[in-house]
């Protein structure tokens, strides 16, 4: 018994010196040495508070030898003899000594990366993928994964330079340098123990931070397929998503997330993506469905979804995934991204409740597909919030955007009159200007640092409406001047994956 | 008529319209939604007439028939009243209570038409 408590004891001691740094390095404060732009600091710190220290005094009165802990003023020392740690703040991207990273925040960082691809890769290809028609399966999966290809390369190439360094001083508000492209300088040096961190979160290393602002990248143009499946040539989507995440997503996520854009600047609250990737990626797809027009038959023939139990597998592996792209937006293992994880989840479940509940409602039967609508129309809403409000207010959100993604996905659609064919507007735009208005109303100023503003979020809302609408529809155009954009009306019969990739699906 | 004789023939003309026309069809959703069903009878005669694939006409008569298209009064199913007079009312459950909230016309609109949700 003895040997058994003093391994215990012995083992705790162990515990306690190798957790200690570990402990010490958990505030994403900034890192201790940076080669980069750095502040001017002052030669003599400031005089110190005054601190309470604990210091063992005798219980003169009693008589009895007791040793109580009393508070005792520390005069203050003088300023000269303070040493004071430089103050640097990064204003780019770059080195800083390895040991200056946090660990923890790190790992959880490589991890959240993961998920959001998992979201993408295989989430949206199945979650869309079950809801075309048995023709057209393969070449859904087929668009979202060659988009996850073709946009990592453009995203290595140009996409993260553009979004996520400042840009010269005339365009800086607009679109970032030219300092990272081919992710140029996102070093690792062993030797000299030194790393590239971004200046956007300087406690990971640049490239972990580049692989998850890519995996946003990623989902946001898989998101747009949803849009015009069914008729929409393989290599115009090739094309189109090529220009449209450097034209349209690149510029966008500058403007919102790099401390120089615009919109950034404005005081837009866009926590995860409310409107960088899910206002936008609507808006898009909204421009895809009038550019292209309806399918054949559409609003006369029955389009039955090929298998809604895949939607439903990708609705689960949204649902998990998100957690990594909500938490993973605090960039750091933190309470901030506990409770982005929290509300994450309550807002997923109002709302897949809430539009069971109109569905129910208005048409008699709560549908499979209308739970797992409402699932992604509360997480699509919460995401602009995610690290800004309190578990309470998620309810809000989901219950908000579960009835009015429900509207946009039937009443809105049919005023618009767009074969908008998998309700990438009505789910994600609709969500998407929810949330970013609801996060002006109910963002604490004790966890966002500022009070919301429904204007500001309006501005930032409609500003980005208005260039994904512009753009989209730009890049639209360039794209058919190179390649049809519809498939043959023969083709559009016959089914996508036989025509564009010569596969059909086994019976 | 017994139900698997209709669907035997909306089977029928669903196979001929995928490999004469390449227009792919929904069986089950033919033999229960009637304004369906009419569209693609129509659709196969236009087809049987442009293309002469007489084939496809005969069938598409077939279901016509069976379907009791050309007599819409006679192939109206019996009201949901009178349906619910027939059946012992079930007592409380969710689809009484969403009857209660307006299970209508739009529970029976034709399902994927014009979007999915």
């Amino acid at each position: 018994m003895y040997h058994c408590k003093q391994s215990i004891a012995l083992a705790f001691s162990l515990w306690l010196t190798v957790m200690a740094p570990v402990h010490a390095q958990t505030s994403p404060a900034a890192p201790a040495a940076l080669t980069q732009a750095s502040q001017p600091v002052p030669d003599t710190a400031p005089p110190p508070s005054v601190p309470l220290a604990a210091t063992p005094v005798s219980s003169a009165s009693s008589g009895t030898p007791a040793v109580v802990l009393a508070p005792q003023v520390v005069v203050p020392t003088p300023p000269a003899v303070v040493p004071t740690p430089p103050v640097v703040v990064l204003t780019q991207p770059g080195l800083v000594r390895a040991d200056s990273l946090n660990g923890a925040d790190t790992a959880w960082m490589l991890m959240a990366t993961a998920l959001v691809l998992l979201m993408t890769l295989p989430g949206i290809a199945l979650f869309y993928g079950g809801m075309v028609r048995r023709k057209s399966v393969l070449n859904v999966m087929a668009s979202v994964l060659a988009t996850c290809a073709i946009v990592s390369l453009l995203w290595f190439a140009v996409g993260y330079s553009i979004a996520f360094t400042p840009g010269s001083s005339a365009l800086g508000p607009y679109v970032g340098g030219t300092g990272r492209l081919w992710f140029a300088g996102l070093d690792y040096i062993k030797d000299a123990q030194q790393v590239a961190v971004s200046h956007i979160a300087p406690n990971i290393p640049e490239s972990v931070y580049a692989m998850f602002q890519l995996t946003f990248a990623i989902i946001t143009a898989a998101l747009v397929v949803g849009a015009f499946v069914e008729r929409m040539r393989f290599s115009a989507t090739l094309i189109f998503m090529s220009l449209w995440t450097l034209l349209v997503y690149a510029p966008i996520a500058h403007w919102v997330w790099e401390p120089s854009g615009w919109l950034a600047r404005l005081g837009t609250l866009d926590f995860a993506g409310g409107s960088v990737v899910h206002i936008n990626a609507g808006m898009a797809g909204l421009v895809c469905a009038y550019a292209l027009g309806p399918r054949r038959g559409y609003g006369r023939e029955a389009f039955s979804p090929f298998n809604l139990g895949l939607t439903m597998a990708g609705t689960g592996l949204l649902w998990v995934g998100w957690f990594g792209f909500n938490a993973g937006s605090a960039v750091a293992a933190d309470g901030r991204a506990g409770l982005a994880m929290t509300v994450t989840h309550i807002a997923a479940a109002a709302g897949a409740l809430s539009w069971m509940v109109a569905e129910w409602v208005t048409r008699g039967r709560p549908s499979l597909l209308g739970l797992c609508s409402g699932v992604v129309a509360g997480l699509v809403a919460i995401t602009p919030a995610a690290g800004y409000v309190q578990p309470s207010a998620a309810v809000v959100f989901g219950m908000v955007a579960g009835v009015a993604c429900y509207w946009g996905a039937t009443g809105l659609k049919r005023l618009l009159r767009a074969d908008d064919s998998l309700d990438v507007f009505g789910v994600h735009g609709v969500g998407g200007i929810v949330g970013s208005l609801l996060t002006g109303v109910f963002a604490s100023k004790s966890l966002a640092g500022v009070d919301g503003s429904v204007l500001t979020q309006l501005i930032g809302a409609g500003a980005v409406m208005l260039y994904s609408l512009l753009m989209t529809a730009l890049v639209l155009w360039i794209t058919s001047l190179c390649v049809s954009l519809r498939v043959s009306e023969a083709d559009e019969i016959e089914g996508l994956d036989i025509t564009q990739h010569a596969e059909r699906l086994g019976t | 008529m017994l139900a698997n004789e209709k669907i035997a023939i909306a089977a029928h003309l669903h196979v001929l319209l995928r490999r004469k026309t390449g227009r792919v069809t929904d069986t089950e959703w033919m033999v229960s939604n009637r304004e369906y069903a009419l569209e693609i009878v129509r659709f196969a005669r236009e087809k049987a007439t442009q293309d002469g694939h007489a084939d496809l006409g005969i069938m598409a008569n077939r279901l016509a028939d069976i379907m009791a298209l050309t007599a819409p009064a006679q192939a109206a199913p019996a009201p949901r009243a009178a349906q619910a007079k027939a059946a012992p009312e079930p007592g409380f459950n969710l689809f009484t209570a969403s009857r209660s909230f307006g299970d209508s016309e739009s529970a029976q609109a034709p399902r994927y038409v014009a979007g999915l949700r």
